[in-house]
């Protein structure tokens, strides 16, 4: 980071027991867990790699509104410079799986980017392509045991002499 | 640092005008949240109103303690006869209508003195973290529009008072890219839990940007203009306050200066009488870039075995199947493979009948 005083491990000193993202819940396996809002965190867990506010390079895997996914990514160099130092690539519906991945993994990891979080990135394009899928409908039920047979041969027999 | 940096100053339309200004130097002072989070505490401390429980709140009545031998216990009870009340036990914490425990008094302590160097560092601590972006960020301040941290407007739009009114004022920091914190503020607001709704506290929101405005360039007139946007504050530059600066004690507050308030800010901290800016102990606090310094690499021993990764747990791969992974463990399949020695016949074709003799010496027992 480009700040007289401040530096990544410094803000993220001032900033881990306490800031905006940060989510801390009972786990049911017994201690905390903790997690983050953060935008630009790719597992959603607070930590130090995955933290994206305080990192100068940092990835982020959004939905898109119309399907397909957004890759937003922090610019280096522009820390104090919010607005100008966001890039966002849109890879939309349209786009196979397989080449939004590797889009997705070459956006992150090449040119010395952030080749740690490349699997991470595309676990989250991928998650959430799987849920922008539309939902299969559930198999009809089938008849268990003959009575429910029965009563369904009745009906349509029912049905027949109406 | 050879070169100060420098912040460009933005015009009322968000704009940079390309004019720029030298960082004052309170941005370069030591990021210590210790610091501001005691100076916090006590400053916050220092605006209460006392308050106590009645002097004779449960201790109107005439009750006296039956003593032993009536088989119950030995606190006072009320005399007299006639009505419920007379002969239950009365005073003590415990009883109903009773005291509370340790009566609260109007002379406690409620204020907290802090001494005044202290005061100045923590100032000029949660300055120089609020033009870090990342703090603004952790602090929970929609920065993402905002064009330059900290952020500065030509002071040249503050003529005339052009933000006398509200809608002016809100259109100015829509303009800066403050809009969305402004927006978030106004989301925010929210009924509060408990008795403090009866008690003049009813709702609570979030903090929005503080205006930091120099009183002599730009005129007070800006301060009617912003106080009714909701999470907005105006501040003095001559007058900065910890309590706006680091709300809650936390670190990063989003300011928008004026161009001649950041101006006047060396100039504010030059006027301090035997107050010199802290400096930071540690110049360099980024972990990577000391890690891999000449001066810390030069020491260091180099790193021993080879470059080679321990491969560990791999899939066990079949050499007869797999080309590789044979050659990998018999080097000659190459050649055999190549010169086809596994389809070479036999040198001068079936050997040679044996004699007659052989059959004879072999079975002759």
């Amino acid at each position: 980071m480009s700040f007289i005083n401040a530096s990544s491990d410094l803000v993220w000193e001032i900033t881990r027991s306490q800031n905006a993202f940060l989510v801390k819940r009972k786990s049911s396996r017994g201690g905390d867990v903790q997690f983050s809002r953060d935008p630009y965190n790719l597992l959603n867990i607070h930590s130090r790699t995955h933290a994206g506010y305080i990192n100068e390079k940092a990835v982020g895997v959004v939905a898109n509104e119309n399907g397909g996914v957004q890759v937003i990514a922090k610019k280096a160099g522009f820390a104090n410079k919010p607005a100008a130092g966001r890039s966002t690539v849109t890879y939309g519906s349209n786009k196979t799986s397989r080449k939004t991945f590797k889009a997705v993994a070459n956006q992150t990891a090449k040119n010395h980017y952030r080749p740690d979080l490349r699997h991470a990135a595309v676990a989250r394009a991928s998650a959430l392509r799987i849920s922008q899928k539309a939902p299969k409908a559930d198999p009809e039920r089938k008849l268990r045991g003959n009575a429910a047979k029965r009563a369904a041969a009745t009906a349509e027999n029912k049905r027949w002499t109406l | 640092m050879a070169s100060r940096p420098t912040v460009s100053i933005l015009g009322a339309d968000g704009k940079a005008t390309g004019a720029t200004e030298v960082l004052p130097k309170v941005f370069g002072a030591p990021i210590r949240p210790d610091i501001v989070k005691h100076v916090h505490t006590g400053m916050a401390k220092n605006k209460r109103q006392p308050y106590s429980v009645s002097e004779k709140a449960g201790h109107q009545t005439s009750a006296e303690s039956w003593g032993t031998g009536r088989a119950v216990a030995r606190i006072p009870r009320v005399s007299g006869g006639g009505t419920h009340r007379a002969g239950q036990a009365a005073f003590g914490n415990m009883c109903r209508s009773g005291r509370m425990f340790a009566p609260t008094k109007i002379w406690r302590k409620w204020h907290v003195k802090i001494n005044q160097g202290q005061k100045r560092f923590a100032t000029a601590s949660a300055l120089a973290a609020s033009a870090v972006t990342p703090l603004l960020m952790a602090r929970g301040h929609q920065v993402a529009t905002v064009p330059e941290v900290p952020l500065v407007v030509d002071s040249a739009s503050f003529d005339g008072a052009a933000y006398a009114k509200t809608a002016a004022a809100l259109g100015l920091l829509k303009a800066v890219g403050a809009g969305p914190d402004v927006e978030k503020v106004k989301l925010s607001k929210k009924l509060r839990a408990g008795k403090g709704k009866m008690r003049g506290r009813r709702h609570r929101q979030r903090r929005g940007p503080l205006v930091v405005y120099s009183a002599e360039t730009d005129g007070k007139d800006l301060v009617k203009g912003f106080r009714n946007i909701p999470g907005v504050e105006t501040c003095p530059v001559d007058a900065l306050n910890l309590l706006q600066l680091a709300p809650g004690g936390h670190l990063g507050r989003f300011i928008v200066w004026t161009s001649a308030a950041i101006k006047q800010l060396d100039s504010v901290y030059d006027s301090k009488k035997g107050f010199f800016l802290p400096n930071s102990i540690v110049a360099q606090s980024d972990l990577t870039r000391l890690i891999n310094s000449s001066e810390i690499q030069s020491v260091l021993n180099g790193p021993k075995g080879e470059a080679r990764t321990k491969r560990t747990h791999v899939q066990k791969k079949n050499p007869l199947k797999n080309k590789q992974i044979m050659l990998r463990q018999n080097p000659y399949a190459s050649t055999f493979a190549k010169e086809n020695l596994g389809s070479i016949k036999a040198k001068n074709g079936k050997p040679l009948a044996l004699p007659a003799t052989f059959s004879e010496l072999l079975l002759e027992n």
